[in-house]
C-alpha cells in the first residue's frame, strides 16, 4: 500500500518535467527531423527523403562556417580554461578583501549579454584599435574587424572575455573544496608549490574539468548572439559561425527543410563531441 | 485523500499556461496594448491589427491608429505590432505559422507577397487604389492582381552635402555625365584639408543592405525598369556591370578606410551629418535622422546626385514602394471590411493625407499632392521626379531570398578589399542567382 502511493506521489511529481521536455525538447526534435527531410519554406513543404544532407556535402559556405566553428571552440575551449583556471588560482590566494574584490571584476563581463558584449567590442576594435593606429602607426591594430584572420581572433577575444570568469567560479569552488590536511600532508612529504599544484590539486580538479569543458565547448560551438553584434559574418561570410549558418538558411533564404538538416547534423556533432569529451575526462576523476 | 492528488496536479495546468503566457513575441502597442494584439470582433468592436515593419513610424502609426478609432466612435480599434530591423519577415512568417495572422501587413517586395498571397486581399476593390501614381502597383501585383498597395516611396543615389560642394567650387547642377561627376570627385579630393572632411564618400562596405541598394542603379536598366520583369528574371547578366565597376572602383579610392568597416551609424550619423564626408549612397529614410541630429541639414545642404547606371549620360535615382500594405482576406468578413476602410481613411481623408505628409514625412505614392507641401527639398525633388517618371525600379527588392545576404553582400567586399577581380564578382553572383531563384 505504502509502495504504490510512493509511485503515485514520484509520478505526479515528475509529470510535469516530463510533459515540459516532451513539449519543448522531445517532440520538436522529432518534427525537426521530419522538416530536414522536406524542402520546407516555412509555409509550404514536400517530402524529398535525403536530399538536404546530399547538398549538404557540397554546400562550401556551411563547410567553411563548420570548420570556423570548429577551429574557434578548439582555440577557445583552451584559453577559458587555461584563464580561468590562472584566474582562480590568483583569487584564492589569501588576499582579504582584494580578493573578493577581483572575483567580482573578473566575473563582471559574463552578466553583460552577448549582443551588448559584442557591439562595445565592436566599437573598441573598429574605433579605440583604429586610433591606436592613427596615433602610433603600428599596422597590427588596423582594420580588425576588415580582416578575416584579425576577425577570428577578435572573436575568440571576446568569447575568454565573456566566459573566463564564469569559468573561474567554478575552479574556485573546486580548489576550495580540496581537503587542506591533503595538500599540508604533500608539504610535510617535502612538495615546493609546483609539486603541490601538479600533483595534488590538478588531479583533485578532475571533475572541474569535465563541467568546465563541456560548457566551454557547448557553449563555444553553439555562439550566435556575440557573432551577430560583432562581426554579423563579415568580411564575406568568413566569420560566419554555424549558428549563424542556420539562421541565415532558415530566414534569408526561407529554405527551412535544408536549413533544419545543418541544425541536425550540428545537432550531432555538438553531442558527439561532448558526450566523448565527459567519457573521457570522468575516466580521470578520482575518488578520495 | 482525493483532495491531497488534486492539488498535486495543479502545477501540471499553472505550467502551460506560465509557458504560453511567455509565447507573445514582438512588441505589440496601440490603443489595447494590454490585450492580445489578435484581429477579431468582440461584442461590437472590430480589432484589426496592423503588421508594421519600420519601427521608425510606429508612433505616428499609434497616433493613425487612434485617430481612425476616434473617428469610428471607438467601433473599431486598430493595433500595431512592430517587428522590424530585418527580423520583420520571419516575424511575419512567425505569425502566420502560429494562426495568429495579422489583418493588415506591411510586405517587402514581391518575394514576400507571393509566399502570402492565398492568404491577400484583391486591392482593386479599395477607393485609394486609384489614386496610385502609375506604375507604382506593378511591385505589388502577382500575376496580374494587385495584392499589395505601396505605403509611401522612397528613392536613393548619392546624398551629398551642398555646403561642401559650394566651398569646393563645384556646382551639383553642372553635373550632367558621369565624367563630370569624377571630375567633381576629384576637385572634392584635392581640396580635402581646406574643406575639412575626411575623405569625399564615407559609402558604408559593412552594411549588406547599402550594398544590394547601389546594386540597384545597375540592375534596373537590366530589366528595363520593370519590377515584374526583375521578378521573374532567371538569370543576372551584370549587362551594367561595367558602369558598376567604374563607380565601385571611384568611390573605394576616395572612400573613408577601412570600407568594410564603415557602418550605417559611422557612415550617416557621425560623418555625413558633421560635414566630416561630402557624399555617401543613402536614401531620403535618413532624413529623420538628420533632422534629429541637425534640424537645418535636410533643409539647406542635402542633395541627391543621380547614378548613371546605364550609360555615362543618363542619370537616374532609384525610386519606388520599399513596402507594400496587403490585406488579410481570410479572416472574419467584418475584419476585413474595416481593414479596407482604415486603409482608404489612411491614404484618402483629409486627416489621414495630412499625417503622410506631415508627422509621417511620406513621399506619397499617391497623386494629387502638391510637390510643396512635402517635408523637405530632396523629398520634394523625388516626388516631382516620380510624376515626371524619371526614375530607376528597385530591382534589388525582387532579388531571390537570401542573395543579396548571402552572395552579393559577401562577393562585393571581397572585390572591395581585392580579394577577387571583378569577373569573379559577376561570375559568382551571377551563378548563384540563377541557383537560388
Amino acid at each position: 500500500m505504502k509502495g504504490k502511493h510512493n509511485t503515485l506521489y514520484y509520478w505526479a511529481f515528475i509529470l510535469p518535467s516530463v510533459l515540459v521536455v516532451l513539449a519543448v525538447i522531445l517532440i520538436p526534435l522529432l518534427l525537426g527531423i521530419g522538416t530536414s527531410l522536406t524542402n520546407s519554406d516555412g509555409y509550404t513543404a514536400a517530402f524529398t527523403g535525403l536530399e538536404n544532407y546530399q547538398r549538404l556535402l557540397s554546400d562550401e559556405q556551411f563547410l567553411s562556417s563548420l570548420w570556423f566553428t570548429i577551429r574557434f571552440s578548439f582555440v577557445a575551449v583552451i584559453l577559458i580554461n587555461v584563464i580561468g583556471l590562472g584566474l582562480a588560482l590568483v583569487v584564492t590566494q589569501k588576499l582579504g578583501k582584494v580578493s573578493t574584490f577581483f572575483r567580482t571584476v573578473f566575473f563582471m563581463p559574463n552578466l553583460i549579454g552577448g549582443i551588448i558584449l559584442g557591439f562595445i567590442w565592436q566599437f573598441i576594435f573598429v574605433r579605440a584599435f583604429e586610433g591606436i593606429a592613427g596615433a602610433t602607426g603600428i599596422s597590427f591594430f588596423s582594420g580588425w574587424l576588415a580582416d578575416s584572420t584579425t576577425g577570428f581572433w577578435a572573436l575568440v577575444i571576446v568569447f575568454l572575455w565573456q566566459m573566463s570568469g564564469y569559468i573561474m567560479i567554478i575552479y574556485i569552488s573546486f580548489l576550495a573544496n580540496i581537503p587542506k590536511d591533503l595538500i599540508e600532508a604533500g608539504f610535510i612529504d617535502g612538495a615546493n608549490d609546483w609539486q603541490a599544484f601538479w600533483r595534488i590539486k590538478f588531479p583533485m580538479l578532475a571533475p572541474a574539468f569535465t563541467i568546465s569543458l563541456f560548457l566551454t565547448l557547448a557553449n563555444a560551438f553553439k555562439v550566435y548572439d556575440m557573432n551577430l553584434a560583432l562581426t554579423n559574418g563579415a568580411p564575406y561570410g568568413s566569420t560566419e559561425m554555424v549558428a549563424m549558418n542556420i539562421y541565415n538558411t532558415a530566414f534569408y533564404q526561407y529554405q527551412q527543410g535544408y536549413a533544419q538538416s545543418k541544425a541536425i547534423v550540428f545537432l550531432a556533432l555538438v553531442a558527439a563531441i561532448s558526450l566523448t569529451q565527459i567519457f573521457l575526462t570522468r575516466r580521470k576523476e578520482v575518488d578520495l | 485523500m482525493e483532495r491531497k492528488y488534486s492539488t498535486l496536479l495543479i502545477p501540471l495546468f499553472a505550467v502551460p499556461i506560465v509557458l504560453a503566457a511567455c509565447g507573445t513575441g514582438g512588441t505589440t502597442s496601440g490603443p489595447s496594448s494590454d490585450e492580445n494584439p489578435e484581429s477579431g470582433v468582440n461584442g461590437d468592436v472590430v480589432t484589426i491589427d496592423f503588421f508594421n515593419q519600420k519601427p521608425e513610424i510606429t508612433t505616428q502609426l499609434e497616433e493613425l491608429a487612434d485617430m481612425y478609432s476616434e473617428e469610428t466612435g471607438g467601433n473599431t480599434e486598430v493595433t500595431i505590432t512592430t517587428v522590424g530591423s530585418g527580423e520583420g519577415s520571419a516575424g511575419l512568417q512567425a505569425r502566420f505559422a502560429s494562426g495568429n495572422e495579422p489583418a493588415l501587413m506591411m510586405l517587402g517586395g514581391l518575394p514576400e507577397i507571393e509566399r502570402y498571397s492565398d492568404s491577400l486581399l484583391d486591392v482593386t476593390e479599395l477607393e485609394m487604389t486609384d489614386t496610385i501614381i502609375d506604375g507604382m502597383l506593378e511591385g505589388g501585383t502577382i500575376e496580374g492582381t494587385p495584392l499589395g498597395v505601396p505605403l509611401n516611396i522612397e528613392g536613393f543615389g548619392w546624398m551629398y552635402n551642398k555646403e561642401i560642394f559650394e566651398a569646393a567650387g563645384v556646382d551639383p547642377d553642372s553635373i550632367q555625365s558621369y565624367e563630370d561627376f569624377v571630375s567633381a570627385v576629384e576637385t572634392l579630393d584635392s581640396q580635402k584639408e581646406e574643406l575639412g572632411i575626411e575623405e569625399v564618400f564615407a559609402f558604408s562596405g559593412g552594411e549588406n543592405y547599402i550594398v544590394n541598394q547601389f546594386s540597384a542603379n545597375f540592375t534596373s536598366p537590366e530589366f528595363n525598369e520593370s519590377i515584374i520583369e526583375s521578378y521573374e528574371a532567371q538569370e543576372l547578366e551584370w549587362e551594367y556591370g561595367d558602369q558598376m565597376k567604374k563607380y565601385t572602383d571611384l568611390f573605394n579610392q576616395y572612400n573613408v578606410q577601412p570600407i568594410l568597416t564603415v557602418d550605417y551609424s559611422r557612415s550617416v550619423e557621425e560623418l555625413f551629418v558633421n560635414d566630416q564626408v561630402a557624399m555617401v549612397h543613402q536614401g531620403i529614410w535618413i532624413v529623420p535622422t538628420l533632422n534629429e541630429i541637425d534640424p537645418a541639414f535636410a533643409q539647406e545642404k542635402l542633395g541627391m546626385l543621380p547614378v548613371y547606371g546605364e550609360n555615362d549620360t543618363e542619370g537616374k535615382i532609384i525610386a519606388g514602394a520599399p513596402f507594400y500594405v496587403g490585406i488579410n482576406k481570410n479572416l472574419d468578413e467584418a475584419v476585413v471590411e474595416e481593414a479596407k476602410n482604415f486603409l482608404d481613411w489612411m491614404y484618402t481623408s483629409e486627416e489621414g493625407k495630412e499625417m503622410i505628409t506631415g508627422d509621417l514625412a511620406f513621399v506619397p505614392a499617391q497623386e494629387g499632392y502638391d510637390p510643396a507641401d512635402i517635408s523637405d527639398p530632396v523629398s520634394s525633388d523625388l516626388y516631382q521626379s516620380l510624376l515626371d517618371g524619371e526614375t530607376g525600379a528597385m530591382t534589388h527588392k525582387q532579388y531571390p531570398d537570401g542573395w543579396f545576404q548571402q552572395v552579393l553582400y559577401p562577393e562585393f567586399q571581397k572585390y572591395l578589399n581585392g580579394d577577387q577581380t571583378w569577373e569573379e564578382f559577376e561570375e559568382n553572383t551571377a551563378r548563384a542567382f540563377t541557383e537560388m531563384r
